[in-house]
């Protein structure tokens, strides 16, 4: 934590230009089943800031996974147009770091060589020595330099999220794609990579732009500047977008005392249990 | 944990043992009760001993030693396996990871798949003039279809997840073949590989004898013809003996490429 304040008091908030790193017009998507076409997003549109954490919450099922792998380039649009970086997606590239659910670490490769891989693949003009650094830089953020020869399949979840946390910062992307990373993680551990994952965030001179899905609401509020309440599916909108306006660096235990971050959780809570009793 | 192992492999040996026991037991029974018309355990194992006092002798080619015939069935075996291979891991390969050529290609799997490798063999004959092309041929076709069929499983089978990261990242088709498809596949192909190796020398004894000359599927009917049972049931338990080294060299192989231990 110690850390964390000194890195964030050093930089000045006001060299950063807003521009917007992704721009989600007027998309739809939906899928051919064998029941027929299931609509999973109706017209919706987003735009985001470079540098900006955005959350999307929702119910299972609501589409949020959907609308971010139209950003990640997994999911195509029926219609509209998702924009990043000043580029029309279409399809999964560098300049997006994706950290999936599962954690999705290939268990016949070694730490190490999870993410050497993913580096080798995207950074083709690097020398070896120079991808293995890079790698090792990033297993040092993550503090996994002792684990880097193990497998996955020896990993703890918390461990493992980290390795996949770690090969998305490595192919240095200025947008990140988080899909519920640290849904199936403990209470603590979870707190723990939070933490973890805003000190990378301010390491990175909070110039990544991060976009994550996540059903947890106090988890949504303690990282997001902006967080996107998406109505049920089928055929789901944006339902609402809340503003934090907490200062940071937040702390996650004097945070919850915050009345505005009270204010915002009743708000968020309303928003999401409102719609538990429309279906229950 | 060491005394555990100890104990395990104690009791592993003391019921191979109990299992050999019965083996000998059963035997000397159907002995007994043919009135050794099938020899017992002991005068076929004087006829081992003997056998085994030069495994390797050469007095032309319709006699030579055990040693000899077991060397040139395995060889046949490790050929005929070898090429079957060859063929059959990139096909099974190119069969899991396109739908088309899957489709187009399994109903002719299918229907070949239940046919006895024996049936081959004059087609063999025609093919090589030779019954020592022939054998080899009938080996090839009996080491495909496991092989194949468990390699194009193994393939089709590749988890989302695992391709997700491919396309995320960006892999290139090389890479997609190298870090993700060959090592998932790998147990799959692996276990094709052990149960094909296992029905090809379970088939090159039936094929010898159709083809004659030395082996030791030639060797069970040429002891036969000269009305030597002991011959045979030594044959019989060297051919057991063979099969198990056989499949326990590829389970060792498995276990070596196995990634979710």
């Amino acid at each position: 934590m110690q850390e964390l304040e000194t890195i964030e008091t050093a930089i000045n908030p006001t060299t950063t230009t807003p521009e917007t790193a992704i721009a989600i017009k007027n998309v739809s998507v939906s899928f051919k089943t064998k029941k027929g076409v299931f609509n999973a997003l109706n017209n919706i549109s987003l735009d985001i800031k470079r540098g900006e954490i955005v959350t999307l919450i929702g119910h299972s099922g609501c589409g949020k996974s959907t609308l971010m792998n139209t950003v990640s380039g997994m999911v195509a649009p029926t219609s509209g147009t998702v924009t990043a970086n000043d580029k029309i997606v279409k399809g999964p590239g560098p300049d997006r770091g994706i950290v999936f659910q599962n954690y999705s670490l290939l268990p016949w490769l070694s730490v190490f060589q999870n993410i050497y891989e993913a580096v080798d693949s995207v950074m083709k003009d690097k020398t070896a020595a120079q991808k293995r650094e890079i790698v090792n830089k990033n297993l040092d953020m993550v503090n996994l330099m002792s684990h880097k020869n193990k497998l996955p399949g020896q990993l703890s979840g918390g461990m493992k999220q980290r390795v996949a946390i770690a090969r998305a910062f490595a192919i240095s992307p200025s947008i990140l794609l988080l899909d519920e990373p640290f849904g199936a993680l403990d209470a603590l551990t979870k707190s723990d990579m939070q933490i973890e994952l805003l000190k990378l965030w301010n390491l990175a001179n909070r110039d990544k732009t991060i976009v994550m899905v996540t059903h947890d609401v106090e988890e949504a509020i303690f990282l997001s500047d902006r967080v996107v309440v998406m109505n049920n599916g089928p055929a789901a909108t944006i339902k609402k977008i809340v503003d934090i306006n907490l200062p940071r660096p937040r702390n996650k235990k004097d945070i919850s005392h915050d009345p505005e971050y009270m204010k915002i959780h009743d708000e968020l809570l309303t928003l999401l249990f409102h719609k538990f009793s429309i279906n229950d | 944990m060491k005394k555990e192992k100890v104990l395990s492999f104690i009791y592993d040996t003391l019921f191979f043992v109990a299992s050999m026991a019965i083996l000998v037991a059963l035997w000397e029974l159907i002995a007994y009760v043919t009135k050794n018309e099938i020899p017992g355990p002991k005068p076929t194992l004087t006829v081992f001993k003997e056998l085994m006092q030069e495994p390797f002798y050469d007095r032309g080619p319709n006699d030579k030693g055990i040693g000899n015939q077991l060397m040139s069935s395995l060889y046949r075996v490790f050929l005929g396996f070898g090429a079957g291979s060859l063929i059959a891991i990139p096909l099974g390969l190119l069969m899991g990871s396109s739908k088309l050529i899957m489709r187009l290609l399994n109903p002719i799997v299918q229907i070949l798949r239940p046919v006895s490798p024996l049936a081959w063999f004059p087609l063999g004959l025609l093919a090589f003039h030779a019954a020592e092309g022939a054998t080899i041929f009938i080996i090839i076709i009996t080491s495909l279809w496991p092989t194949l069929i468990n390699t194009a499983f193994g393939v089709s089978s590749i988890p989302q997840d695992h391709k997700n990261v491919g396309t995320a990242f960006g892999f290139s088709k090389w890479k997609y073949l190298t870090k993700i498809l060959i090592p998932f596949s790998l147990p799959h192909i692996i276990t094709g590989l052990r149960l094909s190796i296992g029905i090809a020398w379970m088939v090159i004894v039936a094929g010898e004898m159709l083809s004659g000359g030395v082996g030791i599927g030639f060797f069970v009917w040429d002891s036969w013809n000269g009305l030597s049972l002991e011959k045979i049931l030594v044959a019989i338990i060297i051919i057991g003996l063979v099969g198990v080294i056989l499949d326990k060299m590829f389970n060792a192989l498995q276990n070596a490429f196995a990634w979710d231990k």
